[in-house]
């Protein structure tokens, strides 16, 4: 159901996104409004006050009131232009946040296997830079698209009362908007994906230079590969000049029509009012309808030019909405496991199958019942699908065919090659496992984990940070991190992925100990590994055939 | 540390832009041109229909006036194209400034990052340190369009606005002149001082978020099997809801500053439509240039609207200035060489009680090292990964200072060794193996930058790679590195191996040299390796020597590695392989 036929279009789900923050949005819309109309009785007041004075010759004194009035409509507008930004900026918030969270509850619904088969750098920097990408989106350029009709037809009213005439030169340029729209449009597109190729090859030559800059000092040649750099950022520059040359056109025509607007209702305002012209309604012009339409007339394209300046921010949010989408658009498949009923079965898989994209079958059929308290190893070659049937017992991805049975509520702990170590403090790390163990309990569970010794050198103990900024732990150290949270947990049933790859002889043995402990503590544990040590350990052993083949569960009591 | 002033965190970054005065001083004068256009044509519009409004009244009253309509119908004209073409030159100009910017910034860092040592290049090799990197050089790149020309310019305006009206009444641009110098004082320096520490904190806010939901999805299957994805993501959450707060703060303050740009040019005009009208009542000016005043005024608004955005924003640039000018410290931090040269011929090397230790770690990553090599002979330092093999590499080839003891290459105390003696006569292939963009020919010409085409494929039959290279279109000008052919590891780390045969070394540390080559490659390749070693040292560091194919040839010693410290040696009596 989730199928590229019915992912929607990256215009589509923005238009989704913004309807559920409907109320800001139109909020923001209408104080741009506000301050439209506030602009027109700013003008209006203005070209009262001087028509008052000049024509009608009324003192400054009669008009304070109109002086008082002006001056309450000029922080009206003010008040209205911050309404807007604020009203923006709040849609455009909690929209980012609903969109975060609308990823990772895809990604967590995907579950770590299909979701890791991205790489993580990449998702990261999705689930940031790209969801940032749309501020300007909800909060400039959709408020401002709005206002990009409704203003400039505001205007188009008032001038039309004043003087038809006027309001024709107006109009005449109104037909002229969806072409200055097309035009801005394309040309901000084009200047767009056009740039963003040269940036990110410029990018792309720069990052190459950089990350490699350890071979660049070892053949001495830092200085050339500077040069370089130099170069191509220059070669860069006059590319993209070419573009720029075409691109700032669609600009400057727009600001060619508000210009020549502004020439054209001047000049004929004042031939008008000169008497000169004696045909339409110029002479009915007065001071206060001429200044007012000449006034007004810029304030018409106004709404267009910030228009243009916005409408990068479209472009940005419909190229980071393409990404999401497709990452939206890969299908959930997991399901809630059957339950396990009767005997001493933790977990079962029948008839399962995995397929990875693009590799085809990685494991299975495959049988396995993991009874409470046994130890299970799983061997075979590399890519026999060791990992693949751990992930299964675990539930991180449905099998493709068949099924799996778990006991009800059954609560697992895992370790892989890659222990997680979040940024906090060494007791939040543990503490992931268990959120209500207590300091001593951790302790515990470092000395079970033999990382006492660590735990004793360390200067802040239990509330030392690790990570960025804090101590950094050694391959073998975190993931007897991790192997404290395992015995930290208290599950059933205890899944190891080559839990002692690349770990040291001495760290090795560590480990291989404290899982013995693990298996004393009568829980279950399935450890897929080469380590003839860890193999000792087996109650049962699995082997996986070559890779390639569908592999066959063969056990045997032996190690 | 203390916290640098923005004076001194910018002023690097100023200086180099200082380099191309006369560009900044055109693209400015452009800028101001535009918004001079902008006044003159709104301000003589106002004038002239006012004039033609009074003339007309004039003449319906019988009296004999006239008004000369074509010089401000010219004017007009004039204005509304020169404020185009203004706008249309500035934009382009300005875009080529800050173009010829992002070279002189690209190569000015790249040169700092040229000098950092090994680890401080560890540390920053991470992608997400890269994409900071360029986005920085991007930020302090947009300094001259966001920062410098607008403020310039809104001076200019405000100044010529006050000074076009103190040609009637001097005391209208005086006081134009102080609300508008006074809203752009606050404008900058107050918006800026606002949005500091909040907008300065953004990058690193959403660098914590990043590294969060890279946590988040690396760690998804412990903390699915924890049951603990809900605990994690309130940590994301929180993180989220800081950067928010920023945020929010940030586009309130962003946005008065905006409403405040219309509120003080509306007040200012209308002020000075007060004074006007009230000189006008005593017959001190026309109506027409009664007119003229507020509407100049109102004009000189969009010379200020760009400024509270950016200047709230300040903070951003001021942490990108500072990031960058701390990569510029610890590239001048990092020790110059000596000036010493290296015997020709086999080097040898003593490495005396060296240790080296990293400042985060709680163990050093060697300790108490004793080793010594005599030229001519080859050492295997095995040892797991994380042992320090790497390290001692990187101390060998000077990209890393022991934290104490002393290396001695061929007779010279390894400090002491100028800088091109030492490249040229250590080679070290690592364990990362650079391919850059560009050719086949350009990535081995980087060891040799004069070698002959002849020498590349002569190079390129050492490691067998030459029939490969012969079945390409392009031969040796096919386009390798990201964007170009993908090599596989085994190729790319045999390219790298015909790099060092195209250079003379008289050391070369080989670091699992046979990595992800298979068999039938690597018995065509040791025999041409064992005799291109003969008469020259090397260090081998291996995982695990097993005494079989893979091992490479010729080791007359070997050391293990565990922990950072060395266990056995034993020397072999004669050559293996």
């Amino acid at each position: 159901m989730n199928d590229d036929a019915h992912r929607p279009t990256p215009r589509r789900w923005l238009a989704a996104h913004a309807a559920g923050q409907r109320g800001w949005l139109a909020l923001a819309a209408l104080a741009g409004f506000g301050a439209g109309a506030a602009t027109v009785a700013q003008m209006g007041l203005l070209a009262w006050i001087v028509s008052g004075m000049l024509i009608a010759g009324a003192t400054l004194g009669e008009l304070g009131e109109t002086f008082a009035l002006l001056a309450g409509v000029l922080a009206l507008r003010a008040l209205s232009q911050w309404g807007q930004e604020v009203a923006g900026q709040e849609a455009s918030l909690r929209i980012r946040q609903r969109v975060r969270a609308e990823l990772l509850d895809h990604l967590a619904a995907l579950g770590p296997v299909r979701a890791g088969e991205r790489h993580s750098g990449g998702l990261a920097s999705q689930l940031v830079e790209q969801v940032e990408a749309l501020d300007g989106y909800f909060a400039r350029f959709l408020p401002q698209l709005r206002l990009a009709v409704a203003v400039p037809l505001l205007i188009l009213g008032v001038v039309l009362w004043l003087d038809w005439l006027a309001a024709l030169f107006l109009l005449l340029a109104a037909p002229l908007i969806p072409l200055f729209m097309a035009l801005i449009g394309m040309g901000a597109e084009r200047l767009n994906r056009e740039q963003f190729v040269a940036v990110s090859r410029l990018s792309g030559h720069f990052l190459d230079r950089v990350r490699g800059i350890a071979t660049l000092q070892l053949f001495h040649r830092t200085a050339e590969a500077t040069a370089e750099v130099h170069r191509a950022a220059d070669r860069y520059r006059l590319l993209s000049l070419r573009t720029l040359r075409v691109a700032f056109l669609s600009s400057a025509v727009l600001e060619f029509f508000a210009s020549v607007a502004i020439a054209m209702v001047a000049i004929y305002v004042g031939f008008g009012l000169l008497g000169y012209i004696d045909y339409g309604p110029a002479d009915e012009l007065t001071l206060f309808s001429g200044l007012l339409v000449l006034l007004l007339a810029p304030e018409f394209f106004q709404p267009l030019r910030s228009l243009a300046q916005h409408y990068h921010d479209r472009a940005a949010a419909l190229g980071a909405a393409d990404g999401m989408l497709a990452l939206l658009a890969e299908p959930v498949h997991r399901a809630d496991p059957q339950p396990l009923v009767g005997g001493k079965g933790l977990v079962a898989l029948e008839a399962a199958t995995l397929s990875h994209p693009g590799r085809g079958r990685v494991v299975g059929p495959l049988n396995v019942v993991v009874q409470a308290g046994e130890v299970v190893v799983v061997t075979g070659p590399s890519g026999a699908g060791k990992s693949a049937l751990l992930q299964l017992l675990a539930g991180f991805v449905a099998p493709d065919e068949g099924q799996r049975l778990t006991r009800p509520e059954l609560a697992i702990a895992w370790m892989d090659q890659r222990p997680l170590l979040i940024h906090g403090s060494l007791a939040d790390n543990l503490r992931l496992a268990a959120p209500e163990a207590s300091d001593s309990e951790l302790s515990q569970a470092l000395e079970r984990a033999r990382l006492g010794e660590l735990l004793a050198a360390l200067p802040e103990g239990l509330d030392t940070r690790l990570g960025e900024g804090g101590v950094g732990l050694s391959g073998g150290q975190a993931q007897r991190v991790a192997l404290a949270r395992v015995f930290l947990s208290r599950a059933p049933l205890v899944l190891l992925d080559e839990p002692t790859a690349s770990l040291d002889e001495d760290t090795e043995a560590r480990v291989v100990e404290s899982l013995r402990a693990l298996a004393a503590e009568g829980r279950a544990l399935v450890i897929a590994t080469h380590h003839p040590a860890l193999m000792a350990m087996a109650g049962r052993h699995l082997r996986l055939t070559a890779a390639g083949l569908p592999a066959n569960v063969e056990e045997g009591a032996d190690a | 540390m203390p916290e640098p002033s923005l004076r001194s965190s910018l002023v690097p970054w100023l200086r180099l832009f200082a380099r191309r005065r006369r560009r900044l001083v055109l693209g400015t004068l452009l800028l101001a041109i535009t918004h001079a256009s902008a006044v003159g044509l709104l301000a003589l519009s106002g004038w002239f229909i006012t004039a033609s409004a009074l003339t007309g009244l004039a003449l319906a009253a019988g009296l004999a006036v006239s008004l000369d309509v074509y010089v401000p119908g010219g004017g007009i004209r004039f204005f509304a194209l020169s404020r185009t073409v203004s706008r249309y030159g500035e934009r382009f100009y300005n875009h080529d400034t800050v173009l010829r910017f992002l070279a002189d910034l690209r190569s000015r860092l790249f040169a700092v990052l040229a000098r950092l040592d090994e680890r401080s290049l560890a540390r920053q090799r991470a992608s997400d340190w890269l994409n900071r990197l360029t986005a920085d050089i991007d930020t302090l790149d947009s300094l001259f369009l966001r920062l410098l020309a607008p403020p310039l310019v809104a001076l200019l305006a405000v100044l010529l606005v006050a000074a076009l009206l103190s040609l009637w009444l001097p005391w209208v641009g005086i006081v134009v002149a102080t609300v508008l110098l006074f809203a752009w004082g606050w404008l900058t320096l107050g918006q800026a001082w606002l949005g500091m520490s909040a907008s300065r904190r953004q990058v690193a806010h959403l660098q914590r978020l990043r590294g969060q939901l890279v946590e988040h999805l690396q760690g998804q299957a412990e903390l699915e099997a924890y049951a603990s994805q809900g605990w994690h993501r309130r940590h994301i959450e929180e993180q989220e809801a800081r950067l928010q707060h920023d945020q929010r703060f940030l586009a309130r303050w962003a946005g008065f500053g905006v409403a405040l740009v219309n509120l003080t040019v509306g007040l200012a005009m209308l002020a000075a439509l007060w004074l006007a009208a009230l000189a006008w009542q005593q017959e001190a000016i026309g109506g027409a240039v009664m007119v003229m005043m507020p509407l100049a005024v109102l004009a000189c608004g969009e010379a200020l609207a760009l400024l509270p955005m950016a200047f709230t924003h300040l903070g951003a640039t001021r942490g990108a200035a500072d990031r960058l000018n701390a990569l510029v410290r610890a590239g001048e931090a990092v020790s110059t060489s000596g000036s010493e040269p290296l015997p020709a011929g086999p080097l040898s090397l003593c490495l005396h009680n060296v240790s080296l230790s990293y400042p985060d770690a709680l163990e050093p990553a060697l300790s108490g090292i004793d080793l010594s090599l005599a030229s001519g002979r080859r050492l295997a330092l095995s040892g797991a990964s994380g042992a320090g093999k790497s390290s001692v590499a990187a101390l060998v080839a000077r990209r890393l200072p022991p934290s104490e003891g002393e290396i001695v290459l061929g007779g010279v105390p390894l400090a002491h060794v100028d800088e091109r003696a030492l490249r040229e006569r250590v080679a070290l292939l690592g364990q990362r193996v650079d391919l850059f963009q560009g050719s086949l020919a350009a990535n081995l010409r980087l060891a040799a930058p004069r070698a002959s085409e002849a020498e590349l494929w002569q190079a390129l039959a050492w490691v067998a790679l030459d029939d490969w290279a012969r079945d390409l279109p392009s031969g040796l000008e096919t386009p390798v590195g990201e964007g170009g052919r993908a090599l596989s590891g085994g190729q790319a780390r045999r390219v790298a191996l015909a790099r060092l045969w195209l250079r003379d070394p008289g050391l070369v540390i080989l670091d699992e040299p046979f990595a992800g080559l298979d068999a039938d490659t690597v018995a065509r390749i040791k025999p041409r390796l064992d005799a291109w070693l003969a008469g020259r040292s090397a260090i081998y560091l291996v995982h695990q020597l097993d005494g079989g194919d893979f091992d490479p040839p010729g080791i007359t010693h070997e050391a293990r590695l565990e922990q950072g410290k060395l266990t056995d040696c034993a020397n072999h009596g004669h050559p293996s392989g």
